[in-house]
């Protein structure tokens, strides 16, 4: 990638504000801006002139543009997406409607299964037929396609989904030329593109998510594009996916359900750099915002990546950095059921009207006012009226400890620990439950509530240490800016690993590889900042669960398959703790991720000088579970470059607050990073 | 008495031990249905066997665990077992469900201070094996008459002791099941996750102290019964009563009623089988273990799903089941369909009781089986051996308010379904058609969920086939005015043409190109057709779910010709005048 001297910039609209970070001269600069959920690109506008005004840095500076976007993903919860027909193998119109079967929960009567992406009025079926090796059982009968033309006049997009399309794109193809030469415009979404891997059910709705998703994105993208043209932008836009890589604006219109969790895998890849320039190369990622806890893991510096995602109930199977969400935000609610337990959440006082110490009206009690209480967060930091301590006083009073026959303190001090156990779980389910030790990893922490919680979770699961960047609050928009360009590409072929040829294998990976080369290049890339990571999907003949498993580089020969089944049992054997070295291997996917790296910016601050002492803001009483200390309140501006201080602690940043607890110390690192050892 | 805060943290703590373990069993397990299936759970007892909490997968496992633990106390008492112990077991008349389900128990001992060990807590998973040996292959025999022919029954024993392997108890099992390696890997995946229960159970004492977890664990049970007691308390006192039949055992005994009367008496219930058919000669027998199971499901569903799943929430329920009868034979009685098939109609029966006190809390019959299949033979690309086994999904029923989903598992059944990609790859079969069957769902105000139309055809050589099925003959019922759905059905179409109908328990063996058909019930629907809004009527013709004629005949709406368009007309194949198409028949 061509890195050029301009300014670059990275925009993040999140549901309260759009995160705008700018990189130019060396220096990092940050600005919020409310986000205007009704015309989202306003928000845009109003960050990039707030960005000239305050940092002097004009739209005509700008040489990168990197933006994460929920476009893709409100349209998927709000199930508002355009009008959208499918074409499927005769007999098959309702693999998409009957999924896998399990329905979604075990007692509920009231659960439902997710909406069919494409009513059963719009699947459509065409006679044709391939087996498990693409070979053609049944011609496609092309007057069988060329009636549908008629029904599918008036749709805005056309998902193609045939059985075996992964082995064989041939009738796919020919039912997109057939339909367009009946004089269909539709746009095409075809599963041999957007997702050519088996198991017809998840490929089909991810073909149907991607053609309904496909208008949404497009006049999104060029909403988006006009107005920052006409503000005088004159780079291309360019989109997150989610899998952490940055693709065109073109790419992202092609696909977007590859943008599912655009802004939320920004993040990820804004925390694993920071990590990464402390030295934590291994982390846990916790991102908790006002209504749920993002969490994910890093290993050697590369978030997990997982095919097996959900988004709105639909198991969406392209590559996606593996998030797992919980309902635990500073705006979760807490209450008591009918057997009179204290609970929180998922219910959420949002932004409008938020906690009740936030002073808009909110009455129910929430993690935050919790917080407040307790002497953690002072509200009257960002309010301009009197500080509500009598009202949060009053609410947690009311809804949680007259309900219990506890004091209010001990009720707020139990808001938090129910809290922490949800998020305890989360953090286990992408650990523990992965196979990954957390005492092996670091805790980095972002998010507006984030770092009010991690020293506290890092000792639960006795995490050594914890991270919190200075730029906590807006590392998606960060990580828009450190992120290379990805592009994944991959085709299954189920064969027995013994009737596999090296030339075979070499033939998908050569495809892959000018496909990516050519799509760099057209992306201005040079070749000597191209790289081609290509790796198979391997399982024991008759299981059911894959392992992606590296191929080394040059020339693909016998002794390269050697060495990639060697890899698999290893791989087995370090996730599962066995593996069968005399058991038949089988290969299900070829993959080749095309990665144009991407030079990451100098983020050395400004060091600050002075002392600790300088730092602090006030001593004020916290209380610690159920112990009151005299506590440092430290200005996070203001805390030296390279120096230290022992727990407990509170420290105010611009963004967000960090507890330092009791018996924990912390430390400034050269970038401005907070270090928390847990058990010092 | 915890404080609750502590009390929730404790009870996050401990579903948290049990989802570890279970996801520990999945990524360890070896055979598909542990791995893809999930056909396992994973829960933690106390000290006196009662259970604390539970990782939920297969809801037919859920009440039934509690029966082994009880077994492997019963056979075991505390004073016989040490650290590192872990008992197996699967005979259904004492303590399991049946053969293939394979529980491992295992204590948890916590060290004293003055160096003593005493027993705390106890760890236990079940699986569902492939094959546990028997007459055939995959241990699911549809023609099975006596248990000694559904494979190795297996007491209560150690298979460790003092942490070591019992080599001879695993060589015993092993020796008589037709997958050795594989039965092994996974016996080890199943004692991998209690030692992985036990380890978290442990800290936990570490950390809370074992004083205060063991009363606050009391306290979760207390809090799930109390919670339980109260909805029961809201239901109206006095005797309901239900009855409704299995077809047939598939040795041409049929009708076998199954009769219940639940007796609500302020906040506890009572749910007495008398009446009910006596045991008999075919696989449809359920062990107690397996009616109790299917009968707390029922009253969990008619009570809040939010109250925590752990013992205080059966205290309030009473079951009664006669002895000798096919919801609690005694043994030689073969009882592999009885966890299958009977589960489920015991489920419709309580239901349907409870329909009778609290309609808004039910929904009508759904499918009401698990449509067992099975295909075996050899496979002529790699001339080596395979038995393919699943489950087919069919209606929901309708209940206040909404629709019954369509092609779904239904109560005491949750797997996942096998992608045709992945069936036609891994065995030499192909699946002509798979899709939602028209006007199977029960009419109703709120109608029926659709069954499922699957056909597979045998490619290129000779296979061993068998069906364990219900509700080929009595359909599942409606409620409140609501219409039965249609009953289910199964057909053989030869190479050359002929077509047949398969009896829904039986096996055969099919001759290549043969085609086996199975349609799957629909479900019963909800409150009287007429009242059903006519613009749902009219989406439900656009989509096809329901023919023109249907709806004409079953909700007295007429939709114009043309609206329906699109499905049938695009579909590819000429559209087969089956029972499908032609609606509401007899």
């Amino acid at each position: 990638m061509h890195v050029n001297e301009d300014a670059r910039i990275g925009v993040d609209i999140g549901g309260t504000f759009t995160d705008l970070v700018t990189i130019a001269d060396g220096a990092v600069r940050v600005h919020k801006t409310p986000s205007t959920p009704s015309d989202s690109e306003r928000g845009v506008m109003d960050g990039l002139e707030g960005v000239a005004a305050r940092y002097g840095i004009d739209p005509e500076d700008i040489g990168f543009f990197g933006h994460g976007t929920t476009v893709a993903t409100n349209a998927v919860l709000e199930g508002e997406w355009a009008d959208t027909a499918l074409v499927t193998t005769a007999g098959f119109r309702d693999v998409l409607e009957i999924g896998r079967q399990a329905r979604p929960d075990i007692y509920d009567f009231d659960a439902e299964k997710p909406t069919p992406v494409v009513e059963r009025d719009r699947r459509y079926e065409v006679v044709e037929r391939l087996d498990e090796r693409g070979e053609v059982v049944e011609p496609l009968d092309e007057a069988s396609v060329e009636a549908l033309a008629s029904e599918l006049a008036d749709v805005d997009s056309v998902a193609v989904s045939l059985l075996y399309s992964f082995e064989n794109d041939a009738h796919e193809q020919r039912v997109k030329e057939l339909l367009r030469a009946q004089g269909v415009d539709a746009s095409f979404s075809l599963s041999s593109r957007v997702l050519p891997e088996i198991r017809e059910y998840e490929r089909t709705l991810t073909t149907g998510l991607n053609a309904a998703l496909k208008p949404v994105m497009d006049s999104y993208i060029g909403r988006l594009e006009t107005r920052v043209a006409e503000e005088g932008v004159g780079t291309d836009v360019k989109i997150m996916q989610s899998n952490g890589g940055i693709i065109t604006a073109d790419a992202a219109r092609d696909r977007p359900v590859n943008t599912l969790l655009s802004g939320p895998a920004a993040g990820v890849q804004g925390a694993t750099y920071v990590a990464g320039l402390a030295g934590i190369e291994d982390c846990i990622t916790m991102d908790m915002g006002g209504t749920s806890c993002d969490v994910s893991l890093v290993e050697g510096g590369d978030p997990l990546v997982t095919t097996d995602v959900e988004v709105g109930d639909y198991p969406v199977s392209v590559p996606m950095i593996d998030i797992h969400t919980v309902g635990a935000g500073g705006g979760s609610i807490a209450w008591t059921d009918a057997g009179d337990a204290l609970r929180v959440g998922p219910r959420s006082a949002g932004a409008e009207p938020g906690p009740v110490c936030y002073g808009r009206g909110g009455e129910r009690p929430t993690i935050t006012d919790a917080h407040a209480m307790l002497g953690r967060i002072d509200p009257s930091r960002f309010l301009d009226g009197p500080s509500p301590d009598d009202a949060v006083r009053q609410a947690v009073r009311d809804h949680v400890a007259d309900e219990l026959d506890m004091g209010v303190a001990e009720a707020a001090q139990g808001i938090l620990d129910v809290a922490n156990a949800n998020m305890a779980r989360a953090l286990r389910v992408v650990s523990v439950e992965r196979g990954y030790d957390p005492r092996d990893f670091g805790l980095v922490a972002f998010g507006g509530a984030g770092p009010l919680h991690a020293c506290k979770l890092a000792r639960e699961l006795e995490v050594p240490r914890v991270v919190i960047p200075r730029t906590a609050g807006v590392l998606s928009a960060l990580g828009l800016l450190i992120s290379d360009v990805l592009y994944d590409y991959s085709t299954s072929k189920v064969r027995p690993w013994t009737d596999v040829e090296p030339r075979t294998l070499a033939e998908s990976f050569t495809t892959f590889r000018e496909r990516g080369s050519d799509r760099l290049d057209t992306e201005g890339g040079t070749a000597d900042s191209l790289q081609f990571e290509r790796s198979v999907d391997l399982r024991y003949a008759g299981q059911s669960f894959e392992l992606t498993v590296p191929v080394p580089g040059g020339e693909v020969d016998e002794d390269t398959l050697e060495t990639v089944v060697e890899r698999f049992h290893d791989r087995h054997r370090q996730r599962y703790g066995h593996a069968y070295e005399d058991e038949p291997v089988e290969l299900v996917t070829v993959r080749l991720r095309a990665r144009g790296v991407v030079d990451t910016p100098d983020l050395h601050p400004e060091p600050v000088e002075g002392t600790v002492d300088d730092a602090v803001r006030e001593t004020r009483d916290v209380v610690y579970d159920g112990r009151t200390h005299e506590t440092r309140i430290y200005d996070r501006r203001l805390l030296p470059t390279g120096t230290g201080f022992d727990g407990p602690a509170i420290v105010e940043g611009t963004e967000s607050t960090v507890v330092v607890h009791p018996d924990q110390a912390a430390s400034v690192d050269e970038y401005g990073t907070l270090l928390v050892e847990v058990n010092a | 008495m915890t404080d609750s805060v502590t009390l929730e943290v404790i009870r996050n703590a401990c579903i948290a031990v049990c989802e570890e373990m279970n996801a520990n069993l999945i990524r360890t397990g070896y055979s598909p249905n542990i791995k893809e299936r999930r056909d396992c759970s994973c829960a933690l007892f106390d000290a006196e066997g009662e259970m604390i909490s539970q990782a939920e997968n297969m809801p037919v496992h859920l009440g039934a665990m509690p029966f082994s633990v009880a077994a492997a106390i019963d056979r075991f008492p505390p004073e016989t077992l040490s650290p590192g112990d872990a008992i197996l077991l699967n005979d259904p008349f004492y303590g399991g469900a049946h053969l293939p389900d394979l529980t491992l128990v295992t204590p948890v001992f916590h060290e004293t201070a003055d160096g003593d060990t005493e027993l705390v807590a106890f760890a236990a998973n079940r699986a569902h094996h492939a094959d546990v040996g028997g007459a055939r292959a995959g241990s699911v025999a549809a023609d099975s008459t006596e248990i000694y022919q559904e494979g190795l029954r297996i007491p209560p024993v150690k298979l460790f002791e003092g942490g070591e392997p019992n080599e001879s108890v695993f060589d015993m099992v092993l020796s008589n099941v037709r997958t050795p390696d594989e039965r092994r890997g996974d016996l080890r995946a199943q004692e991998a996750a209690n030692q992985t229960g036990k380890r978290r159970f442990l800290e936990l004492v570490e950390k809370y102290g074992l004083e205060t977890l063991t009363e606050a664990l009391d306290e979760i049970q207390e809090y799930s019964e109390a919670r339980m007691r109260a909805e029961i308390d809201e239901l109206a006192d006095g005797t309901y009563e239900f009855s409704d039949v299995l077809d047939d055992d598939g040795l041409g005994n049929e009708d076998l009623r199954i009769q219940a009367a639940v007796t609500v008496d302020g906040d506890s219930v009572t749910v007495d089988f008398e009446g009910t058919a006596d045991q008999t000669e075919g696989p449809v027998n359920a062990v107690l273990a397996v009616t109790a199971s299917a009968t707390y499901y029922s009253v969990r569903c008619v009570t809040d799903p939010d109250i925590p799943p752990n013992h205080g929430c059966y205290r309030p329920i009473e079951v009664k089941a006669p002895e000798g009868s096919i919801v609690n034979p005694e043994p030689p009685a073969a009882v592999v369909g009885g966890n299958l098939e009977t589960s489920q109609r015991v489920t419709d029966v309580v239901l349907g009781a409870f329909a009778q006190q609290a309609p808004e809390r039910v929904t009508a019959a759904g499918q009401g089986t698990m449509n067992n299949i099975t295909f075996g033979g050899t496979d002529p690309r790699t001339d080596t051996p395979y038995a393919f086994y699943e489950t087919q999904g069919g209606g929901f029923g309708g209940r206040v308010g909404t629709d019954g989903m369509d092609g779904v598992h239904v109560h005491m059944s949750n797997t996942m379904n096998t992608p045709v990609e992945v069936l036609e790859t891994a065995y030499p079969l192909r699946v002509r058609r798979y899709e939602l069957r028209q006007d199977s769902g029960g009419p109703g105000e709120f109608r029926g969920g659709l069954g499922i139309r699957r056909d597979i055809q045998v490619r290129d050589h000779e296979a061993h086939f068998s069906l364990l099925a219900d509700r080929h003959t009595h359909q599942p019922y409606g409620l409140e005015g609501g219409e039965p759905g249609e009953s289910g059905a199964a057909e053989l179409e030869t190479a050359d043409g002929e077509t047949r109908r398969l009896p829904q328990k039986s096996t055969h063996e099919l001759p290549p190109g043969s085609t086996v058909r199975i349609r799957t019930p629909g479900a019963g629907g909800y409150g009287d057709p007429a009242d059903r809004d006519p613009e749902a009527v009219r989406r439900d013709v656009r989509h096809g779910k329901v023919s023109r004629a249907a709806a004409r005949a079953a909700y007295g709406v007429d939709v114009a010709a043309g609206a329906a368009a699109g499905v049938e007309a695009a579909a590819g194949e000429p559209y087969e005048p089956t029972d499908d198409a032609e609606g509401d028949d007899d």
